[in-house]
C-alpha cells in the first residue's frame, strides 16, 4: 500500500464516505425517534388526546369513565379554548386545529405539559411551538393569527416544546397564551370553550385503540357532541416523515457508497496479486504459509478501514449540526446531539466485517500460487486462447480498437465499473425522481403523503349548502368543486378508520388514491387501506361492518387506499353511503379555481356571503406550500448531496481503475510511444476503454432503475401505509442524467490519463 | 557519386542531472547520416552509443544543439511532434524486442502500420510480404509475443519496424537478447533489408553484428572519436573483418 498511495488514498476516501453515511443512517434511525420518546417522558406527554366541547357535561362524563376504565393509568383535565385557524408560515399558510391554553396551565399540566425553550422580556402576547421558529417569527416579532375568521395580532413572546401538540403534523397544534391575552381571547368569543383531556395508559401500544374506545364511548352518550382527537403512534410517525425518508436515503446512499468500497478493494487486490506473484512467490519459496500471506493483507486493509472508519465516524458529527437543523424544522423535537457509542461501534464492524471479507474472498486465490510456477512464469494477465478484435479484419479505427482490446483484457476493471455504474444509475433516478416529483412539483409526494389537494377548502353548515353550491356553479372562477368530508367511523371489531366522503371520487384530483379495484360508486361500497385491509385479511369484494352514531352497516370493499395519514387507517365512502349511517351537520368542499384567481380573495367572498353558515375556509395551495417547502428545502439537499457525492464517487472510481490501468500498461504505452502514438491517441484510448462498460451499465441501469424505482420506493414507505408508489418516472431527467454520468465519467478518464504524458518512450528503453 | 544527407546534427550535447551532479553524456557532435547506409555506433558501455541513438531517432531530446531531418529540425519539436516524426519516417528494432503481449502478431505489426497507412487491405498485403520476407508463416502471425520464440519475436520486431517504409531503420542491440544462431538470421534480414535500400543506424557492441555495417563510428566519453567505412559487406570478406579489427584496436577497443 506504501507503493501505491494514490490507490490507497482512494479506498480511505471512499470507507470515509461510507463510514460517514452509515454512522449518519444509524444515529438517525436509532436515536433521532428516540430522542422523541425521551421527550415523551420528560414531559410526561399523553399517549391519548382528546378535546371535547365544555357543554353538557361531557367533561364530567369523561372524567367519570376515565376513572374506571382499567387502560388508563392516569389522566388530566384542563380548560381551553378551540378553534380552526390559519397563521403565515414558509411563505404559505399554516392551517390547523388550535388549543389556545393559557401559559401558567400549559406549563403546570401533570400530563403532557409543554416547556419552553426560548423567551423574551414580554409580558403579553402568545408562544408558539418552536417548529415555527423561523427568520419571520423570532421573539419580539408579531404574528397574526386568523382565529376562525378572526385575525388577531399578537407579540411573540417566546417558544415551547409540546411532544403531542407541537406540530401541524399533530393534528391539534397547541398554542400558549399569557394570562391576559387567553382571558381576551375568552371574552371575544372567537374560539369555543373546550377541556383537553390527556390520558396516559398502562400500555402504551395500545393508544390507537383506545383512542377509537374513548371516543366511541363519549360518542354514545353525546352523539352531538363534537371532539378532536389525536395519539401516540399518529403523531410518532407524522412527526418523523422527513427522518425516515432522509434516515432511509441515508442508509441506501452508506451501502451503495460501501459495495463500490469493496469492489474497489476486491479489484485492487487481485490486481495486486497479479502484480506481485512474482514476489508472492518469492515469499511462498521462502517458507511463508498462504495462510500469513492473506493475513498480512487482512492486517493491512482492516488497519487501513479502522482508522477511515473513525475518520468517518468523526466527519458525521461535523455534519450532524446541519441535518440536526434540517430535521428539527419537520420534527418540532429539540435534539442535543451527543457522542452516540453504539452507531459508532455497529458502523465499524459493518465495515470491518464487510472489508474483512471481501479481503478474504478475493486474496484466497494466493493460496493456489505454486511458487515454482509464479517464480517462473510471473503475470499472465492476458487470455491467449482468442485474438477478440483481430486490426486485421475490424472495421473500427485504430485507437477504438486498441481501447476495445484494452476492454476485453480487463474482466475486473469492467465488473467494478458497471457496479459502480449501476449503483449511480439507481442513485441519478432517484434524484431525477425526487426532483420531478417533489422539486419541480410536489403534486406527486402531495398526493402520496396528503392525499387530495385543491385550492381552496371551505366548511359550510348543511342548511345552506344548497344555496353554496349554487353560488359556486355560477362563479366562472371555480372549475370544480366537490364534497370531501373527513369524520371518523369504526370498523366493529377494529379500531377507528379517518373516512373520507365524497359526493362523486371520480371528481377528486388525486386519482391514485386507490391503487387497486376502484373508488366506491354506490353507498353499499367502501374503499379501505391496503394496510388495513391487509392485518385484518380483508380482499376486494368483502363485506365488512362500519359503525358511526351508534348505527352499523354492511358495505362492500370495492378497492383499496394508501394514505399515509392516520397510519393507512382510512377508507373512502360516497356521501349517500355515509348517509346510511348518519347525517351530515356540517360539509366541506374542495374547490379547484381558474388559474391566477386570488384563493384568499375568493374565501374571504364566500365567507362574506354566508357568514356564520361557512364555518371555516382553507387555502390549501398556501397550506400546501408553507407545509411543502420543507420538504422542497430538505429534498433539495439531499438531491445536491446525491449528486456530488456520484461525482466523488466516479473519480474515485476512475481514479483507481485509471491507475492500475496505466500501472499495468505502462510497457504497453511506452512501446506504442516509440511507435509513433502519441499523448493524445493513448489517453483517448485508455478513457475509450472504460467507455464500453459505462455506457453498457449506464443504459441498462438508467432502463432498469426506471423499472424499479417505484416499487423501492413503496417499499422503503411501506411503513407509511404505502403499497404502491406512482411517481412519475423522471425518463428526460434520467436520459439526461445518464448522458452526464458518461460525459463526466470520460471527462474524468481523460484528465486521469493525463499522466501518460509522463510515460516517455525513453524511460522504456533505459529501464529495462 | 555526393550521397544524400538523411539526418545531420550540429554541437549535439545531451546531459543528465543526477543527484545534482551534471553528466555530459553526448558532447558537441556533429554527425551526417546518409541515405542507404548502413551505420554502425560502437563504443564502451556508458560511451554514450544508446544515447546517441535515442537522440537521432526523436525517442529523446538534446540538451543543446540541432538535430535535422532532410531540411526539418526536430530537436526543438514537442513531444507529440517527435511520436509523429517517428511514426512518419522511423523504424525500431529494440534489444528487448518489446511487443506488445496483449495483441497478435499480426496486430503488433498493424498497430504501427495502421498509424501511417489508412489503407488496411494494402497493409496487411504488405505485412504478409515482411513477414514472407523474415520467413515468418501465417500460423506465427496469428500467434501471440508469448508463444514464440525470441529470434521469431525479433524478426517480428523487425517487420513491426517496416511496416511503414522508415526512410531510417534504429537498431538497439538488435541481437543482444538472442543466441548467435537467432542473432545472425536477424543480421543477416538487416543486411538484406540494407541491400535493398534501407538506411540502417544500428548500435551495437558486438564486433560480429558491427561487421554488417558500411561505416563505423566509434564512440568514446560523449564524443566520436574516430569512424571506419568498410564498404559494403559480402559475406566471408576476411580483409573486412581485420580493417574493423585494427580499427577498434586504434579507438582503444
Amino acid at each position: 500500500m506504501r507503493k501505491a498511495k494514490g490507490q490507497t488514498v482512494a479506498i480511505v476516501v471512499l470507507i470515509v464516505l461510507a463510514s460517514m453515511l452509515l454512522n449518519l443512517w444509524l444515529m438517525l434511525s436509532m436515536d433521532y425517534k428516540a430522542n422523541f420518546d425521551r421527550y415523551h417522558i420528560k414531559l410526561n406527554a399523553e399517549h391519548v388526546t382528546l378535546l371535547v366541547n365544555d357543554t353538557d357535561n361531557v367533561p364530567k362524563f369523561l372524567s367519570q369513565t376515565l376513572e374506571n376504565e382499567p387502560e388508563v393509568k392516569e389522566y388530566c383535565m384542563d380548560r381551553c379554548m378551540y378553534m380552526v385557524g390559519t397563521f403565515p408560515y414558509n411563505g404559505g399558510m399554516m392551517n390547523g386545529q388550535f388549543i389556545f391554553m393559557d401559559k401558567q396551565t400549559a406549563l403546570s399540566r401533570s400530563i403532557g405539559k409543554a416547556e419552553i425553550v426560548e423567551e423574551g422580556k414580554f409580558t403579553s402576547g402568545v408562544y408558539l411551538p418552536m417548529l415555527y421558529k423561523s427568520d419571520d417569527f423570532s421573539v419580539g416579532k408579531t404574528i397574526e393569527i386568523t382565529i376562525g375568521s378572526h385575525p388577531v395580532t399578537y407579540t411573540v413572546c417566546g417558544f415551547f416544546n409540546s411532544v403531542m401538540m407541537g406540530s401541524h403534523n399533530c393534528a391539534l397544534t397547541q398554542i400558549i397564551l399569557t394570562q391576559d391575552q387567553y382571558a381576551e381571547l375568552e371574552v371575544s368569543n372567537y374560539a369555543f370553550q373546550t377541556t383537553l383531556c390527556s390520558v396516559r395508559l398502562n400500555e402504551k401500544s395500545t393508544n390507537l385503540t383506545y383512542e377509537a374506545k374513548i371516543k366511541a364511548i363519549v360518542s354514545e352518550n353525546f352523539p352531538n357532541t363534537q371532539m378532536a382527537s389525536n395519539c401516540y403512534d399518529i403523531v410518532a410517525q407524522s412527526r418523523y416523515i422527513s427522518q425516515g425518508i432522509c434516515s432511509a436515503i441515508m442508509s441506501v446512499m452508506a451501502f451503495f457508497v460501501l459495495l463500490i468500497a469493496l469492489v474497489v478493494i476486491v479489484s485492487n487486490i487481485i490486481n495486486y496479486i497479479q502484480v506481485s506473484i512474482k514476489n508472492l512467490g518469492a515469499l511462498k519459496a521462502a517458507g511463508y504459509t498462504s495462510g500469513q500471506l492473506v493475513l498480512s493483507l487482512l492486517l493491512q486493509f482492516l488497519g487501513l478501514t479502522f482508522i477511515a472508519a473513525l475518520v468517518g465516524v468523526a466527519l458525521s458529527y461535523a455534519l450532524f449540526p446541519a441535518i440536526n437543523l434540517m430535521m428539527i424544522a419537520q420534527t418540532g423535537i429539540p435534539y442535543a446531539i451527543h457522542f452516540l457509542p453504539l452507531p459508532a461501534l455497529i458502523s465499524l464492524i459493518i465495515l470491518g466485517g464487510t472489508v474483512a471479507l471481501s479481503v478474504w474472498f478475493s486474496a484466497h486465490r494466493i493460496k493456489k500460487i505454486e511458487s515454482i510456477v509464479a517464480l517462473r512464469s510471473g503475470v499472465q494477465t492476458h487470455n491467449f486462447k482468442k485474438n477478440r478484435v483481430p486490426l486485421e479484419k475490424t472495421k473500427a479505427p485504430l485507437n477504438f480498437a486498441l481501447a476495445l482490446k484494452t476492454t476485453l483484457s480487463g474482466v475486473k476493471h469492467n465488473i467494478t465499473v458497471c457496479i459502480t455504474m449501476l449503483v449511480l444509475s439507481l442513485v441519478v433516478v432517484f434524484s431525477g425522481l425526487m426532483t420531478e416529483n417533489i422539486i419541480v412539483d410536489m403534486t406527486p409526494f402531495l398526493n402520496l403523503i396528503v392525499g387530495e389537494t385543491a385550492d381552496s377548502a371551505i366548511n359550510v353548515q348543511t342548511e345552506i349548502e344548497d344555496d353554496f353550491l349554487e353560488v359556486l356553479n355560477s362563479d366562472s372562477r371555480a372549475e370544480k368543486a366537490y364534497l370531501y368530508n373527513s369524520l371518523n367511523v369504526s370498523h366493529v371489531g377494529g379500531v377507528e378508520l379517518m373516512a373520507t366522503l365524497c359526493d362523486d371520487f371520480s371528481k377528486v384530483n388525486n386519482q391514485s388514491v386507490v391503487f387497486k379495484g376502484r373508488f366506491p360508486k354506490y353507498d353499499n361500497e367502501i374503499a379501505i387501506a391496503a394496510k388495513y385491509a391487509k392485518e385484518k385479511g380483508f380482499a376486494i369484494g368483502n363485506e365488512i361492518e362500519i359503525t358511526a352514531n351508534g348505527k352499523t352497516e354492511k358495505y362492500l370493499i370495492s378497492g383499496f387506499t394508501q394514505i399515509t395519514n392516520n397510519l393507512g387507517r382510512d377508507c373512502l365512502l360516497t356521501r349517500q353511503g355515509y348517509e346510511r349511517l348518519g347525517t351530515l351537520q356540517s360539509v366541506t368542499y374542495y374547490i379547484n379555481l381558474v388559474e391566477g384567481t386570488d384563493i384568499d380573495a375568493f374565501n374571504e367572498e364566500m365567507k362574506g356571503k354566508f357568514s356564520d353558515s361557512v364555518n371555516g375556509v382553507i387555502n390549501v395551495l398556501a397550506t400546501i406550500e408553507g407545509v411543502g417547502s420543507v420538504y422542497v428545502s430538505l429534498m433539495t439537499i439531499i438531491v445536491i448531496a446525491i449528486l456530488v457525492l456520484s461525482a466523488i464517487i466516479i473519480a474515485f472510481v476512475l481514479y483507481l481503475l485509471v491507475r492500475t490501468l496505466l500501472n499495468n500498461k505502462k510497457r504497453d504505452y511506452g512501446i506504442l510511444k516509440s511507435l509513433g502514438f502519441t499523448t493524445g491517441q493513448l489517453i483517448l484510448q485508455t478513457a475509450l476503454s472504460f467507455m464500453p462498460a459505462i455506457i453498457l451499465s449506464t443504459v441498462v441501469g438508467i432502463i432498469v432503475s426506471c423499472l424499479v424505482i417505484n416499487p423501492l420506493m413503496s417499499l422503503f414507505l411501506s411503513s407509511m401505509g404505502i403499497v404502491k408508489c406512482t411517481f412519475s418516472i423522471p425518463v428526460a431527467f434520467s436520459t439526461l442524467a445518464g448522458i452526464g454520468l458518461i460525459i463526466i465519467s470520460f471527462g474524468i478518464a481523460c484528465l486521469l490519463s493525463l499522466k501518460i504524458k509522463k510515460i516517455a518512450p525513453r524511460n522504456l528503453l533505459v529501464g529495462e | 557519386m555526393q550521397q544524400q544527407i538523411l539526418l545531420k546534427t550540429e554541437k549535439l550535447c545531451k546531459t543528465f542531472s543526477n543527484g545534482g551532479q551534471q553528466q555530459h553524456v553526448l558532447k558537441n557532435i556533429d554527425l551526417k547520416l546518409y541515405q542507404g547506409d548502413f551505420t554502425v555506433i560502437m563504443g564502451a558501455s556508458g560511451a554514450g552509443k544508446s544515447t546517441l541513438l535515442y537522440a537521432l531517432s526523436g525517442m529523446d531530446t538534446p540538451s543543446l544543439g540541432t538535430i535535422t531531418f532532410g531540411d526539418k529540425v526536430i530537436s526543438d519539436l514537442s513531444q507529440d511532434g517527435l511520436a509523429v516524426f517517428r511514426r512518419d519516417h522511423c523504424g525500431f528494432v529494440f534489444q528487448q524486442i518489446y511487443l506488445i503481449d496483449g495483441m497478435s502478431v499480426m496486430d503488433n505489426v498493424l498497430s504501427a502500420g495502421l498509424l501511417v497507412n489508412k489503407d488496411k487491405k494494402a497493409l496487411v498485403a504488405k505485412a504478409k510480404e515482411l513477414f514472407a520476407a523474415v520467413d515468418l508463416s501465417e500460423e506465427t502471425q496469428k500467434k501471440f509475443p508469448t508463444q514464440i520464440s525470441g529470434g521469431e519475436a525479433q524478426r517480428v520486431g523487425i517487420v513491426r519496424a517496416l511496416i511503414n517504409s522508415p526512410e531510417i531503420l534504429f537498431a538497439d542491440e538488435p541481437t543482444g537478447a538472442l543466441n548467435s544462431k537467432t542473432g545472425l538470421d536477424v543480421l543477416d534480414t538487416l543486411t538484406r533489408f540494407n541491400e535493398q535500400g534501407q538506411s540502417v543506424v544500428m548500435v551495437t557492441h558486438d564486433m560480429q553484428s558491427a561487421r554488417r555495417g558500411n561505416r563505423i563510428l566509434y564512440l568514446k566519453d560523449g564524443v566520436i572519436l574516430g569512424e571506419c567505412n568498410l564498404g559494403r559487406y559480402s559475406h566471408g570478406d576476411v580483409q573486412r573483418h581485420e580493417k574493423l579489427s585494427a580499427f577498434l584496436k586504434d579507438m582503444g577497443w
